[in-house]
């Protein structure tokens, strides 16, 4: 290998030979180096780690190393290792008051019986992780990375800041990525796959199997270089071209083999299916209508998008026929989330409601579908839990070339907003003061990862992130300026319950100052976006464990403030913030205020929101719910709904029921797990964090609950 | 409640009110209001709290029901009136034409034991839609039964007839259990309905029957419950 890699290097300073003739001391002693060594001692090595990795002088560098000599020839030890040693002298540094050197010259790493631990037991952080040999090398490598992250990326004050839970920094394992990625089809399309560091190259797909193959590719190699979701614009759309030959059978199977084979990439990094989304049309969106189609062989077909309605329609169906019957034993299908956009032009499109029932069957059945608005001119992408980016004039520009098409926010950081109303103690100013204080923390953590990234993409193809910076286009695929920082939120339910002894639902004037909350925090990122020329942007944080992670290091920090308002049950443990701006889960409320008044803050929230309709068992009639769901485009501002239903399969018999039971409905086994979605996309509920179940148990269903006297 | 003059106080029987429900009426959000007391004692009901113990229940009272109700008219296809068993209450009428003022379409849900109310409400034109649960085939053993009462089982074919020839949107319904229902019975039944009405199938819910012997009994398991929903269809 060429290069050194630091990592490297860092375990080569931990070798030590037999001591030399300078040393007046005999030490019999014999290292185990990370090299996979074992070497006799020799003092220089400490000299001149200390010296490499520290700006400490030679003289005490020396002093140290003999005092660590002398410590571990008293010690009478035959062999000790590399990390022991790198420990005695940061601690001789740390009783010589050389703090800075000590950070610098820290190892990182995992205790003995944490790996013991990791190796055996389930990592609950990420619901999305299963458990085996690749998930715990993902484990083990975020481990380290968040440790590098915070000790090396992030100055002190943003690194304490997340520590002690002020604000969350997402994703830390994942410090060398950015954090998501949402793009176009037409990319593989017209390149086809062509990927640095890959052992061969593919022209552009002839075949629309082939297509997929490239898809689903691209996808793995963007998972490996982006922390978070994967998410896929006008998909039916960009596929139209390739099915005009095909039959109806064709085109099922063609849809079928996308939502398997995204359903079933839990064999790529960490184990982990791609957090994939695909969003899907009825119309052509107005901004694709003229533009020309790439077809087979990556060669304009000498039509445009607009001619391709049907064929797109076509596809769009399918892919819904195959959600609708769900996985092999029944299940849902976790991934790829469809995205369905309404828009105006989805009301004045033929077959509409045909299409509306079909994916609301598919909602009422399966819960699959999301349903994202785009009112007025709006054009959106929508991924992950909800993220979503609003085309801009030159978005829309990049749609004349869709393969341009392509968006990334670069990290996400969340914001406790419980613990602020604790501090500021009723107080409006202070309150408000606090809050922008936190964000411009976090905007200056955003900005330090940026740094960070663009050192990364400044080595270009031959640095590590070689894929990021591959230019087929005339632009690197991450095009960091145009980048977006996303700043997220949980429990302003509570911060509101504190601040004004009301939760958000309680009444008018609690959720005005809900309103207030939010209407600031998207006041004060557009001032920070000016000012430091980023981008910054509200999302609704899907906080899947942060909401746990909060709420106990709340119980922990502010007990007394904190047990007043939080959710869930504290005997059990069980207990969480409610998610971002959402309202208290188990408040008895109607799904249609519940998509009114969340719905008032979306418009606030540039990057995405979404409300929730939970289920349960029961299977709502597929036009009721088409009725609802045009019903919210037209009345609400909401921005995405989606309905989730309950489901318990058998580890037994393989079947699945619905509604969340204690035994299997089909045999009667109780060894069984509900699936439902957790925050924005379906999981085993048995891979569950604490919080999370707490919430579930809370959940309201839309039942009636009669009421003793 | 009782107010000054010790007379039960009119319209006080809401027990129950979903403002936005997706099951209740096929096609539409409907909000659903239940009504306390009925004249079955079906084993397998589990709304039996309304049933046995309405007075033991929160009532809501009617203009609160109609406050709620108002902002909610651009997204409701009307209201359901459910039960228990609506038809028993004095009130039913009144509680109708209220809803009807405020500019909603009505339906209620009713066990078909009380025929001449429904007569009077169809002939008021006070409903938009019927839906009337069915216990079983129409054999006395068997539906009184299901009913866990004694039933005249003339009534309950008169509604049937009422109903089918209303002229307005219904539906017969029945909760289904292998206790209680073969699927011969099922089959009668649909076919005893003709092809102008539908029957739907509802599989009885092991959690919390009215009739504790019923505890251990199980409904169809959901692939013979599909195989029955898909067996009267055809």
């Amino acid at each position: 290998m060429g290069v050194v890699m630091p990592l490297q290097e860092a375990k080569k300073k931990e070798s030590f030979k037999q001591v030399t003739r300078d040393d007046s001391t005999d030490l019999a002693l014999f290292v185990r180096t990370s090299e996979e060594d074992i070497v006799g001692w020799k003092r220089q090595r400490i000299v001149d780690a200390l010296l490499r990795e520290t700006f400490i002088d030679r003289d005490t560098a020396e002093r140290i190393s003999i005092d660590v000599e002398k410590t571990v020839q008293t010690s009478n030890l035959k062999t000790v290792t590399g990390p022991l040693i790198r420990e005695l002298v940061n601690a001789r540094l740390l009783e010589l008051g050389l703090e800075e050197a000590r950070r610098m010259h820290t190892r990182l790493g995992v205790p003995l019986y944490d790996v013991d631990h990791l190796l055996v037991q389930h990592n609950k952080e990420n619901a999305n992780v299963p458990h085996g040999p690749e998930a715990t090398n993902l484990t083990l490598a975020e481990g380290i990375k968040k440790e590098y992250a915070l000790l090396h990326v992030f100055t002190t004050d943003v690194a304490d800041a997340h520590l002690n839970g002020d604000l969350h920094l997402h994703d830390l394992g994942f410090i060398d990525r950015p954090y998501c990625s949402g793009q176009s089809l037409e990319y593989v399309k017209k390149f086809g796959l062509n990927l640095p560091n890959s052992l061969a190259m593919a022209k552009p797909a002839k075949h629309a199997d082939v297509l997929l193959a490239h898809m689903v590719k691209f996808a793995a190699a963007l998972q490996s270089h982006f922390a978070g979701a994967i998410g896929w614009d006008a998909v039916n759309l960009f596929y139209a071209p390739y099915l005009e030959e095909m039959s109806d059978r064709d085109v099922k199977q063609l849809a079928q083999m996308l939502i398997y084979e995204f359903s079933q990439q839990a064999v790529a990094r960490g184990g982990q299916a791609i957090f994939s989304d695909i969003n899907v049309y009825w119309e052509v969106p107005k901004h694709f209508v003229d533009v020309p189609a790439i077809g087979p062989g990556g060669e304009y077909t000498g039509k445009t998008y607009g001619e391709y309605e049907k064929e797109a329609q076509r596809f769009a169906w399918a892919l819904f026929e195959v959600y609708k019957e769900g996985d092999g034993a029944g299940r849902p299908f976790f991934f790829p989330k469809p995205l369905v956009h309404i828009t105006e032009k989805f009301f004045k499109t033929e077959g509409h409601m045909d299409f509306l029932n079909h994916i609301c069957e598919v909602a009422s059945v399966k819960g699959n579908t999301y349903f994202v608005f785009d009112r007025g001119d709006t054009a959106k992408i929508s991924e992950c839990c909800r993220l979503s980016f609003k085309l801009e004039a030159s978005d829309l520009e990049d749609a004349k070339e869709p393969w341009r098409m392509r968006y990334s926010a670069l990290q996400n950081v969340t914001i406790n907003l419980p613990r602020l109303a604790y501090k500021a103690e009723g107080d409006d100013t202070k309150l408000f003061t606090l809050l922008t204080e936190q964000i411009k923390l976090a905007a200056k953590g955003h900005e330090q990862k940026k740094k960070f990234i663009e050192k990364l993409m400044a080595l270009g193809k031959g640095g590590p992130l070689a894929m990021l910076a591959m230019d087929l286009d005339g632009n690197s695929y991450l095009r960091l300026e145009r980048c977006s920082y996303l700043m997220g939120m949980v429990g302003l339910n509570e911060l509101v319950k504190v601040h004004t002894g009301e939760e958000l639902h309680d009444s008018e004037a609690s959720l005005k100052f809900g309103l207030k909350v939010i209407a600031h925090m998207n006041i004060v990122c557009n001032k920070m976006a000016e000012q430091m020329g980023m981008k910054f942007v509200l999302e609704q944080t899907p906080a899947e464990s942060t909401a746990y992670r909060f709420a106990k290091l709340d119980m922990a920090h502010h007990p007394e403030e904190t047990a007043k308002v939080i959710q869930g049950n504290m005997e059990s443990g069980e207990i969480y913030y409610t998610n971002s701006t959402l309202f208290n889960v188990g408040a008895e409320m109607s799904p249609i205020a519940r998509v009114e008044k969340e719905g008032l803050l979306h418009p606030l929230i540039e990057a995405g929101s979404i409300t929730h309709v939970w289920l349960g068992e029961s299977s709502p009639d597929k036009e009721a719910l088409a009725d609802f769901v045009i019903k919210t485009f037209r009345h609400t501002n909401n921005d995405q709904i989606a309905f989730s239903p309950e489901f318990t399969c058998c580890l037994d018999c393989g079947k699945t029921g619905r509604g969340i039971t204690d035994t299997c409905q089909y045999c009667g086994s109780e060894k069984i797990d509900g699936i439902t979605r957790i925050t924005g996309y379906f999981t085993k509920i048995s891979s569950w964090n604490k919080g999370k179940l707490g919430e579930l148990h809370d959940r309201y269903r839309n039942e009636e609950r009669f009421v003793r006297k | 409640m009782v107010n000054a003059t010790g007379m039960m106080k009119k319209l006080d029987n809401i027990k129950g009110f979903i403002e936005s429900s997706f099951i209740d009426w096929p096609g539409r959000t409907c909000a659903v209001l239940f009504l306390g007391g009925c004249n079955f004692r079906c084993p397998f009901c589990h709304n039996h709290p309304l049933v046995r113990h309405p007075d033991e229940l929160v009532s809501y009272p009617v203009e609160e029901v109609v406050s709620r109700l108002g902002p909610l008219r651009k997204w409701l296809g009307g209201v359901a009136v459910t039960g228990g068993e609506p038809t028993l209450d004095p009130d039913l009428p009144e509680l109708l034409g209220i809803i009807r003022d405020q500019g909603f379409q009505c339906k209620i849900d009713t066990n078909g034991s009380r025929p001449e109310v429904l007569a009077r409400l169809l002939d008021d034109g006070l409903l938009d839609m019927v839906a009337m649960d069915v216990k079983t085939v129409l054999v006395r053993d068997k539906y009184e039964q299901c009913a866990g009462t004694g039933v005249d089982l003339e009534k309950i074919a008169g509604s049937i007839e009422l109903i089918k020839n209303s002229g307005i949107a219904h539906e017969f319904r029945m909760t289904v259990l292998p206790r209680y229902h073969s699927r011969e019975d099922i089959v009668a039944w649909a076919a005893y309905l003709g092809k102008d009405s539908v029957l739907k199938l509802q599989n009885y819910d092991p959690r919390s029957p009215m009739y504790p012997g019923l505890a251990g009994a199980k409904g169809f398991s959901p692939g013979d419950f599909d195989e029955l929903v898909q067996l009267i269809k055809g």
